[in-house]
């Protein structure tokens, strides 16, 4: 599996991750780091309590390190949750909505890291 | 041109970020260019910047971490003396943060993802750009010691006021210390300097809460551009100041102040203040001196003189007189001698009158150039008139105190002898009194060396000085020349005829002739013939007069003395 096809099965944008990394051997060494960085654990462990400040810290830092990996689903998905607990911004979904919307990003962050880690194991 | 390795060495850049794959990929994008270090949260942050505060030209700052949020260390920063200079740029994706950032200081921002790294490289790279410019600028800014600014940026401020706020009306001002040097000598510089931090603090306290700006434009020259409606009240100000901080040494202050007009530049404005200070000099009358019109046209009228003195030599516009000095103790009185006086005839501003020019020429260190003229004038006349009438006439020329302590002054006089064969006892060489004051010692060396070379030295305006009689013992003078004022009331005050006798006692103490000057009156000359006075110059015998004119007197005497013989 070359690093694109790997983009491709996680549907990450892999120009995109290129375009930051600039090199492919360095977009494979940042995203094998991903796996470890805690930021959907700390996401799903502050969607348990609800907390609104945790939980855009969280989706926050979820939604950044995302668009700079070049997974841009993954990083829209936890934006539109950041969104929704930003300071000042109004609830737009209850919070049941936003547990489907965190368990839709859970499934997509394993995806991303079983591709990742399958990559890794050639 | 110097070349620092500390000017071009790499820039230190912190990269303030709790996401280790955002921190690395950014480190990744600028490590090739900077040196990168590194903090996990707003907190770590804040103690980097402290840790390096002299070598790190930026920062690159997260806005949602924990511990401490970008937006708490912007607002500390911006209140942190020791940290505000080092430039922000923020990390964010979010318009609202951006203005927010902004507005608390932040220098720029950098959206994420990090993606366009040429914009990323080129926004860090301007920032600490300017950042360094801004600092260089300030630095250059103000004056170290006062914390005034600097004269260049001073004048900058200066005109910006003048061009963008035409209805203020500000003034210039010069302040400047008494004999400064001297306080410096005597004190040592360091006292100098408190003086000059304390008179500093002074002008800030007193220029605080106003438009006006202040420098400090050269040692222990202060200028201001205020407004101000009692320039006496904020001198006093200054002098109480001064005066507390220095208790045991005396330190005055001078003033000069010219009043602002919307078609003066502040140049022109402080040229003339400056003028008005320097007026202050020597004056007894007050500290505080206001440039009016009348010192403006004294001062293109001196500087007139200055700048056409170089041509008036060329064109010989300088006119020599001579006024005969006549030996009253002989029956008829005979001709002794004769002062040579210079005269300018300017082609455009008429006669100058040596009131004028002398002082002004004594002040900018160029009489030698009018004495030089004089001297070869002179020198050249004797020996014409030997040559003419067989008949030496010896003339006395002025030696002002410059010239006095110039080395070539011997061989300058020692060539002018040789040159028209002349013999230094006819050649006078006149030295006002209050040239022995300052520096005697010196002076009384080089006097002596001319005399040795057989020059005789007239001491002039005798009684106009400070010489005490315990000093006038030690000079070495050959003839006292009493000064003028003691003859001019001489017929109505009976207490000056006492000082002329005085004077001639202390001449026939040091045994040397006295020449009274300025004598007008036949009742003038028999009160100073019956009191012993040996020689008169004045109106009385004749006016300064040309060289042609004066020949009348030679032939006259020359008549006179055949018929004595006869």
């Amino acid at each position: 599996m070359t690093l694109q096809e790997l983009y491709q099965i996680i549907d990450g944008n892999y120009d995109h991750a290129v375009q930051i990394m600039r090199m492919e051997k360095l977009v494979a060494r940042y995203i094998s780091r991903f796996p470890k960085s805690g930021v959907n654990e700390a996401l799903q462990e502050a969607g348990r309590s609800m907390d609104p400040a945790r939980m855009f810290e969280t989706a926050h830092a979820m939604k950044g390190v995302c668009a700079n990996m070049g997974f841009d689903k993954l990083s829209a998905a936890a934006g539109e949750i950041c969104e929704e607990f930003r300071p000042g911004n109004a609830r737009s979904i209850s919070d049941d909505e936003i547990r489907a919307k965190l368990a839709e990003v859970d499934a997509m962050y394993r995806r991303t890291v079983e591709g990742i880690n399958a990559y890794e194991q050639q | 041109m110097i070349q620092s390795t500390a000017i071009h060495r790499r820039r230190q850049v912190l990269v303030v970020e709790d996401q280790e794959l955002n921190r690395d990929i950014l480190g990744m994008i600028l490590e090739d260019d900077y040196d990168v270090l590194y903090a996990e949260n707003g907190a770590e942050g804040v103690a980097c910047m402290r840790e390096h505060r002299e070598t790190l030209s930026i920062v690159l700052l997260d806005l949602m971490m924990p511990v401490m949020n970008g937006f708490e260390v912007l607002e500390l920063v911006r209140e942190d003396e020791e940290l505000r200079h080092i430039p922000i740029i923020v990390l964010t994706a979010e318009k609202k943060a951006e203005l927010k950032a902004l507005q608390l200081g932040a220098a720029d921002f950098i959206t994420k993802p990090f993606d366009m790294h040429e914009i990323i490289l080129a926004r860090v790279g301007r920032i600490i750009e300017l950042s360094e410019g801004r600092r260089l600028i300030s630095a250059a800014e103000r004056d170290p010691l006062t914390g005034l600014y600097n004269r260049g940026f001073f004048f900058e401020y200066a005109d910006q006021i003048r061009r963008y706020y035409r209805d203020l009306r500000m003034d210039a001002v010069v302040i400047n210390i008494e004999r400064f040097h001297s306080v410096n000598d005597f004190n040592g510089r360091e006292f100098g300097d408190r003086i000059l931090r304390r008179l500093g603090e002074e002008i800030r306290g007193c220029l605080a809460g106003t438009e006006g700006i202040a420098c400090r434009a050269e040692a222990d020259q202060f200028f201001l551009f205020c407004q101000c409606t009692d320039y006496r009240a904020m001198l006093d100000r200054f002098q109480q100041s001064v005066n507390e901080f220095s208790k045991r040494v005396a330190i005055r202050l001078r003033m000069g102040v010219c009043f602002g007009t919307g078609d003066r530049t502040p140049g022109m404005l402080f040229d003339r203040a400056r003028t008005a200070c320097n007026m202050v000099r020597g004056s007894y009358k007050g500290h505080l001196m206001i440039y009016d019109e009348e010192m403006h046209e004294r001062e293109l009228y001196s500087q007139r003189l200055l700048n056409d003195l170089g041509q008036a030599i060329e064109e010989r516009q300088f006119a020599v007189y001579y006024q005969p000095k006549y030996d009253i103790q002989c029956h008829p009185p005979r001709l002794n001698s004769a002062e040579a006086l210079v005269r300018w005839k300017h082609p455009e501003l008429g006669l100058v009158s040596p009131g004028d020019f002398i002082p002004l020429f004594e002040k900018n260190g160029l009489i030698h150039v009018v004495d030089n003229y004089v001297w070869g004038e002179a020198a050249s006349q004797i020996a014409e008139w030997r040559s003419k009438y067989g008949f030496t006439l010896p003339l006395s020329v002025n030696l002002s105190r410059m010239e006095v302590f110039d080395p070539t002054l011997e061989r300058t006089l020692l060539q002018l002898l040789e040159q028209y064969k002349i013999s230094s006892k006819d050649f006078k060489l006149e030295v006002t009194e209050s040239a022995y004051t300052d520096d005697a010692e010196q002076l009384v060396a080089v006097i002596g060396q001319l005399r040795e070379y057989g020059f005789e030295i007239e001491m002039d305006d005798f009684g106009s000085g400070y010489s005490s009689l315990n000093t006038i013992s030690s000079l070495p003078i050959d003839v006292l020349k009493m000064d003028m004022k003691f003859i001019q009331n001489v017929e109505e005050n009976s207490k000056n005829f006492r000082l002329i006798e005085l004077i001639l006692d202390i001449a026939g103490y040091l045994g040397v002739p006295v020449v009274a000057e300025g004598v007008q009156t036949s009742t003038q000359m028999q009160l100073l013939q019956n009191a012993g006075c040996e020689y008169v110059q004045g109106f009385y015998f004749s006016r300064p007069l040309p060289a042609e004119e004066f020949e009348k007197l030679i032939i006259k005497e020359i008549e006179a003395a055949k018929e004595r013989k006869s």
